[in-house]
């Protein structure tokens, strides 16, 4: 094994859409011809639990790491940061959905949250597989991302690593290397799982506040030696509610499989963004009402009794009152001309 | 006297017809049967302006609760979710309007009725009362959507 090689895993679709399979398989035909390429497949790395092989395997990754998957890249960031697999995110020239010409908000958020405890010296590319139809699209940009390794970024101790680790890698990372060998497909690790729901923090965002540990009533989030917040108990999670990450004043709580773009950890900050947003006028509750409407089903069913807004509810709201003042009526004619 | 109120939205006149109640959500309601048909108010849909697209998540005979989400709008300067304006049972909906949504714009006291609602403990505005109340929060609803525009 070189030491330019990079590792790709694709983690897979939970949906049995054949176009999004089809996608899954032409991209693989594709990479395991590709030269300086480690290839894998995955369930989807949502759904894979502390030893599974799939995750056993991306921790044996100390390299470059590119994932596909069908999930916004900063879910599948701090998905892969939440299973132990660290490194900086690597820039890539795909788009993701949702992503606006420029977001420059990003940096911003950067620089308020606490970071993530260590970061190994490597980078780790996500690329949402919902963003392009066209297989070589992939392809392409993971080649060129292999290319970039090769020529800059082989300084990096991680890669030096793999190349030191080669000997003591566990057995089946050697059989998967076996299985190469033979040509038997792309290497798959593990047969798909059991679905699974719980939140994945995103520490360039969180800032340690702490409301999602008092308003979260299941015993999901806890602190660590040092004081920091992390999901203690995932499965305590209760399945569909999203109401955390509602409540969440950084928008640092991601579900990764949420139907909300803004929850599901798109880029930015809130919904769509494309548009004005009217729900609230149409008769949508508030964050906090609609938060505290989700943990109350969730309470009744666990037979405990509905607390509504009396536990838990950050104070902040209070005092976010008019910032501007201008000429408002001015709005309509204004909408008018605006381009959207 | 004129059967309608004013309520003035820059340069806009949006009409507030006095036969029928309303809910705060934007939401007219004239008495049909034992029930009410419902429909958006001309502040709704001066906001909304043209509607492209209308979507409804819960069926016909569906028992909803007050502010549970029903459907989407999008329309040419806005997407948003549709909320139950009460606890009760949405009846029907206007199927014309899933072929082709655009009497909403056209006629929205008339054939751009949404549903059919029998509302359960409804808390409805008079014309007098849901003008008043448009003009309490004209000045806080443009600044959340100016807000948004400056995002």
């Amino acid at each position: 094994m070189t030491t330019n090689r990079i590792t790709v895993v694709l983690s897979q679709t939970r949906s049995k859409n054949p176009g999004k399979r089809r996608l899954e398989e032409d991209i693989a035909t594709a990479l395991l011809l590709e030269p300086g390429i480690e290839f894998a497949v995955t369930p989807n790395v949502y759904d894979l639990s502390p030893g599974d092989t799939g995750l056993l395997y991306l921790n044996s990754v100390r390299g470059h790491l590119v994932l596909l998957s069908w999930q916004y890249p900063r879910a599948a960031h701090w998905l892969l940061d939440r299973n132990g697999i660290s490194g900086k995110q690597g820039v890539t020239m795909l788009k993701s959905l949702g992503a606006e010409d420029d977001e420059e908000g990003g940096d911003e958020n950067e620089e308020r949250g606490i970071g993530p405890v260590e970061t190994l010296d490597r980078y780790i590319f996500c690329l949402d597989l919902r963003a392009y139809d066209d297989a070589s699209v992939y392809v392409d940009e993971i080649k060129r991302i292999a290319k970039e390794a090769s020529v800059k970024l082989v300084p990096l101790t991680g890669l030096l690593t793999v190349s030191n680790q080669g000997d003591s890698k566990p057995d089946l990372f050697q059989r998967f290397s076996d299985l190469e060998k033979k040509g038997a497909g792309p290497i798959a690790l593990g047969e798909s799982k059991a679905l699974r729901w719980y939140p994945v923090i995103d520490y360039s965002r969180c800032t340690n506040c702490l409301e999602c540990i008092d308003f979260c009533l299941f015993g999901v989030y806890g602190i660590d030696h040092k004081d920091r917040i992390l999901v203690e108990n995932q499965d305590n999670c209760k399945r569909g509610c999203p109401a955390c990450s509602r409540v969440c004043p950084e928008n640092a709580i991601i579900f990764p499989e949420h139907k909300t773009p803004a929850i599901a950890g798109a880029p930015g900050e809130g919904p769509g963004g494309l548009k004005i947003d009217l729900s609230k006028l149409f008769g949508a509750p508030s964050a906090i009402e609609l938060a505290a409407m989700e943990r109350d089903v969730e309470l009744v069913k666990d037979g405990r009794a509905a607390v509504g807004l009396s536990v838990g509810i950050p104070l902040r709201q209070a005092g976010k009152a008019a910032t501007e003042k201008d000429d408002l009526d001015k709005l309509m004619d204004e909408l008018d001309s605006l381009d959207i | 006297m004129s059967d309608h109120y004013i309520f003035l939205m820059g340069k806009y006149e949006a009409q507030i017809p006095k036969d029928r109640l309303y809910a705060p959500s934007h939401m007219w309601f004239r008495a049909e049967g034992a029930a009410y048909r419902v429909g958006f108010t001309a502040f709704a849909v001066r906001l909304l302006q043209d509607v492209y697209f209308l979507d409804w998540t819960v069926e016909p005979g569906a028992v909803v609760t007050a502010k549970q989400e029903i459907g989407e709008v999008e329309s040419s300067k806005a997407v948003s979710t549709l909320h139950a304006p009460s606890d009760g049972t949405l009846l029907r909906f206007n199927r014309e309007l899933m072929k082709d949504p655009t009497a909403i714009n056209v006629d929205n006291y008339g054939a751009g009725w949404l549903f059919d609602f029998d509302p359960k403990d409804a808390l409805l505005l008079t014309a007098e009362d849901y003008i008043r109340r448009l003009e309490g929060t004209w000045d806080e609803t443009q600044r959340q959507i100016k807000g948004q525009m400056n995002d």
